[in-house]
């Protein structure tokens, strides 16, 4: 059973709607971050191919 | 089970979690660390370049987490930091070791991965300076703590340099030994005027054990090696004129205001002027010599 069942946590509907915000803001700002990683790393295995030949 | 407080407090704000990596004293390692590298001889791809600053940033951001996990308790007796995210309730004490630890290996394996293993090991050499060594060990056993603590904040210039040469020379041994040296000044100043907040904490900082009289008379000395050290580059040669004239007008202000700071009696917090006013120019005296280092290396090579 999922820990933020509201049967367990007696989360109010206000806090339960501000903890999905919350999960939501994070998901969106950990996405752009391996976006981010992801991108980095394509120029860095560029850049090391490119010295290594 | 599980209270919906404790969930909420589970899941931080991305906005707390950033301010965890303490953002303002991670301004002052970026810049520092990037004058090591821009001042280090040799070239350095700017894409590796930029992943070795991010690399260090990081691993100050993993730094200042872990630092915070630690002295969560300190942090909400003193009035300075009790807005934190932990003394302020808005962060579990769990979710800020586990994010200091993952961006910490993260840090590493970065810089690793993308620059080279010497910078990395010497990366995860200066977590476990700032993490274990300062925080959990001397901070809270030993007036010295800053004096020592000091060599954390020291240690990226250099490691800005190994990114480019993978090795360390005298030139940024130097860098070090200026910020090592330009510390204890910098943070007694401030304690000088915030002596109640680490008194109420418990926090050994100098003005607390030795009084603040002897706290003075160390700022001014450190003040003067500190001037030593500086134009040291210059002075064997291993920095051009635009470095030396900024080092040696730098310095001579830098003592002459810890001679001032050294010679008042005020006990009074908000009377203390002299001792903002060191602590202020002290935050402009780095920023100005390490650019004097970057300007020196691009206008005269």
């Amino acid at each position: 059973m999922s820990e933020i069942d509201s049967s367990k946590t007696a989360m109010s509907p206000e806090e339960q709607k501000a903890y999905q915000a919350r999960q939501k803001q994070r998901a969106v700002i950990l996405a752009g971050l391996l976006m981010f990683m992801v991108v980095l790393f394509y120029f860095i295995t560029i850049v090391k191919i490119g010295t290594a030949s | 089970m599980t209270t919906a407080s404790q969930t909420m407090l589970g899941l931080a704000s991305a906005k707390d979690l950033f301010a965890l990596t303490k953002p303002r004293v991670m301004s002052l390692v970026i810049f520092t660390a990037l004058c090591g590298l821009l001042a280090a001889p040799g070239t350095i791809h700017p894409i590796i370049g930029f992943t070795a600053i991010l690399a260090i940033s990081l691993g100050a951001g993993a730094s200042a987490a872990l630092n915070q996990w630690y002295e969560a308790d300190i942090d909400a007796i003193m009035k300075r930091t009790s807005e934190r995210p932990l003394p302020a309730g808005r962060m579990d004490r769990e979710t800020a070791l586990h994010f200091g630890i993952g961006l910490s290996v993260f840090s590493v394996l970065l810089m690793g991965v993308a620059v080279n293993w010497f910078s990395a090991i010497f990366l995860a050499f200066s977590i476990f300076f700032y993490a274990v060594v300062y925080t959990i060990w001397l901070k809270r056993s030993t007036p010295q703590n800053i004096v020592i603590g000091g060599a954390a904040g020291a240690f990226p210039p250099a490691i800005g340099w190994a990114a480019v040469t993978g090795d360390v020379t005298l030139m940024p041994i130097l860098l070090f030994a200026i910020i090592f040296f330009w510390t204890p000044p910098h943070f007694w100043a401030l304690a000088l005027f915030m002596n109640s907040d680490y008194s109420k904490a418990g926090v050994p900082m100098m003005p607390v054990v030795a009084g603040r009289k002897s706290t003075r008379h160390q700022i001014f000395g450190y003040s003067l090696v500190l001037a030593a050290v500086a134009v040291a580059p210059f002075a064997l040669g291993l920095a051009g004129t635009i470095y030396g004239a900024a080092a040696i007008v730098l310095s001579a202000v830098f003592c002459l205001l810890s001679w001032q700071v050294s010679r008042s009696q005020t006990t009074a917090p908000d009377d203390m002027a002299m001792e903002k006013r060191l602590f202020k120019f002290s935050i402009f005296y780095l920023f100005a010599l390490f650019g004097a280092v970057v300007a020196d290396r691009m206008i005269l090579s």
